[in-house]
């Protein structure tokens, strides 16, 4: 319904009703009946209404928490792979620069895409504030970006004019970068864990290692499938096992942060349809256990064959996209049940009438 | 009249108890905020149809009848503490007719979440102690949205993009002026003053109603109440109120977010440090 005011009218969300509940006369309001004075789990709710604000988060976040993580990790393998690898390991160093730098570009278009000012973006960089995850990350992306285009400027000058400065540049920069990378992975767990979601702020001590194991296997997945498609893996062996370990972290990370969910009882968003499949079989099935599988293979194997990496690097990326997209979505849906949020908030000493 | 000085503690004081459910805070806010309506539908909540804060409703009047419930009756009442529901109006305790009538608002909150987590500045801490949004520097990126344990303060989608959310009528108390809810509110429901009168003011009460025969009475977000815990209280907003937080759409034991930042951080470190000695592992036993 559009006022003079271009407004629409916000519709009450039909109440939730406990289980096995009578229905309610016809005279008594089908939010009074059940909701307003029982609720579920024996707390009431305000006729099923939200107790808290959901925010707009959707796949211009979804798409930055999986680009920015990914660059992050990505700087963070090349700096790993330029101190410690061999020679045969500059492709994957070289890939593992060139990724980073292009989240690193990418990821502030997305945000501030998602801002609903954009023009005044540079407010990120007003203050610094330590409690808000928010400003944290504005400064770490900031950083991490600057690094990130020291790092990508030498690796081209080595590239393409074959200077050695280059190489020295990109190597010196390369380890504050990686820092700044390892951040950048992480923080993007506690940006949604610092908030009132009860989806999000009951794994606040899980969906940092989550994001961090996750953006790491994507990583590793990225430079994999761009040297296979370039032809030129050489590093298929090395790749297979580090994303045989972030894989395994990985899984064991959402396996953890799952059991949490249900032990606070918070798990509903993530138990109904879609959620449920997509989690199951895309985000464990196809983003975890199969490139599990295949890498498991692969590392074990004398020799390693192209079509099983490809085909362990696209799930591993499709599985840690539907991640992301899944958490944060499941998230408005959390907010969105005052069950959850008065179950988590109802105190140690339950009732509180004196 | 108050005299409203800088530098000193100000806050709402809502004795729910009092109020008539009449909506002239609403209204009055909205007037001198100039704030867009609504829209005119019908929730079909009892006579909420503001439904609840919003960018643009910084005052809600929430309507609970717990008039001739019926299942309420078959032994899953909420509380011992509650009025017992089933029976006609006739049939129960006169006082307030079994109709809870509460004017919700932002509580300006002692640590308030939406300030700790706003990147650009915007939300500060005013001289009177009250949590504004300076609306010259949001930029909209929400996250003090979801931030917020009380589900206030709300980007305005359809409007400016920014958010928006009560200040305690900033200007008003900049020119002298009690905020225009206070001022419009006829039963004193919600009262304005200094915080450590108000707060004096609403134990007094309390007290009062318990010698009257209403056990059920207490204060939501004062000192070490419901409501104001984790720090986030005693909040500069609160509330008397005769049932669960819960009825209200209140939590009754919210958690201040920013305590959730650093744990995390220093978990995704570790996880992240583990994963790179892996990788090192791995690239080191390759070298040929």
């Amino acid at each position: 319904m559009e006022t003079p005011y271009g407004r629409p009218h916000r519709p009450a969300p039909s109440p939730t009703r406990g289980e096995g509940a009578p229905r309610p006369s016809p005279l008594v309001g089908e939010g009074l009946g059940t909701s307003a004075l029982r609720g579920v789990r024996g707390i009431p709710t305000y006729y099923g209404q939200p107790a808290i604000k959901a925010g707009h988060y959707r796949w211009l976040v979804v798409s930055y928490l999986f680009v920015g993580g990914l660059a992050g990790a990505a700087q963070l393998i090349a700096a790993i792979a330029d101190l410690l690898g061999g020679r045969r390991d500059r492709a994957i160093v070289r890939t593992g620069r060139y990724l980073a730098l292009g989240g690193a570009l990418l990821s502030p278009v997305l945000l501030i895409k998602d801002l609903h000012t954009p023009s005044r973006w540079y407010n990120m960089l007003r203050i610094f504030r330590s409690t808000s995850p928010m400003s944290i990350g504005s400064w770490t992306l900031a950083a991490f970006g600057a690094l990130s285009g020291l790092v990508g400027l030498g690796q081209a000058l080595e590239d393409l004019a074959g200077l050695a400065v280059g190489r020295r540049l990109a190597r010196l920069s390369g380890v504050p970068a990686a820092a700044a990378g390892a951040l950048m992975s992480t923080y993007t767990g506690t940006l949604l864990a610092s908030t009132s979601v009860p989806l999000w702020s009951t794994a606040d001590r899980l969906l940092p290692p989550l994001f961090g194991a996750s953006a790491a296997a994507s990583a590793t997945a990225a430079i994999s499938l761009i040297l296979e498609l370039a032809g030129a893996n050489r590093g298929r062996r090395r790749l297979a096992w580090l994303a045989l370990a972030c894989g395994g972290a990985q899984l064991a990370l959402a396996r953890a942060t799952e059991r949490e969910w249900r032990r606070q009882g918070v798990a509903g968003p993530i138990e109904r349809e879609p959620a449920a499949s997509i989690y199951r079989y895309g985000v464990l099935g196809l983003g975890a256990a199969v490139p599990l599988a295949l890498n498991s293979v692969q590392a074990l194997a004398c020799r390693g064959w192209r079509t099983v990496s490809v085909v362990a690097a696209a799930a591993t990326l499709a599985g840690g996209y539907l991640e992301r997209a899944l958490i944060v979505l499941a998230g408005r849906d959390s907010a969105g049940r005052p069950g959850d949020y008065f179950h988590l908030t109802r105190g140690a000493h339950g009732p509180t009438i004196t | 009249m108050i005299e409203i000085v800088p530098g000193r503690q100000y806050g709402f004081f809502t004795d729910t108890t009092l109020c008539i459910g009449c909506k002239a805070c609403e209204v009055a806010c909205k007037e001198w905020n100039l704030l867009p309506a609504d829209g005119p539908g019908l929730t079909g909540n009892s006579y909420d149809n503001t439904a609840a804060l919003s960018a643009t409703s910084w005052r809600h009047v929430a309507f609970i009848e717990k008039i001739g419930d019926p299942s309420a009756s078959s032994g899953q009442a909420p509380s011992a503490g509650s009025v017992q529901a089933g029976g006609r109006a006739t049939s129960m305790p006169p006082f307030q007719s079994n109709w809870l009538m509460m004017s919700d608002v932002c509580k300006h909150c002692e640590r308030a979440a939406c300030l700790e987590a706003c990147p650009t500045g915007a939300l500060f801490r005013t001289e009177f102690d009250t949590v504004v949004v300076q609306q010259d520097i949001c930029n909209g990126c929400g996250y003090c949205v979801p931030a917020c344990p009380f589900g206030v303060i709300e980007l305005d989608l359809l409007g400016d993009g920014k958010a928006h959310k009560c200040t305690l009528c900033y200007d008003r108390l900049k020119g002298g002026l009690e905020p225009a809810c206070a001022k419009a509110c006829p039963t004193e429901s919600i009262q304005f003053g200094e915080l450590g009168d108000l707060q004096e003011r609403a134990g007094r009460r309390v007290g009062e109603l318990l010698e009257r025969g209403v056990p059920e009475a207490y204060l939501y977000g004062g000192p070490g109440s419901p409501g104001a815990t984790d720090d986030i209280g005693p909040l500069h907003a609160f509330f008397l109120l005769i049932d669960r937080p819960e009825v209200y759409n209140l939590p009754a034991a919210p958690s201040l977010p920013a305590k959730r930042v650093r744990p995390g951080l220093l978990a995704g470190l570790a996880t992240i440090a583990g994963l790179a000695l892996a990788a090192a592992a791995a690239f080191a036993a390759g070298k040929e």
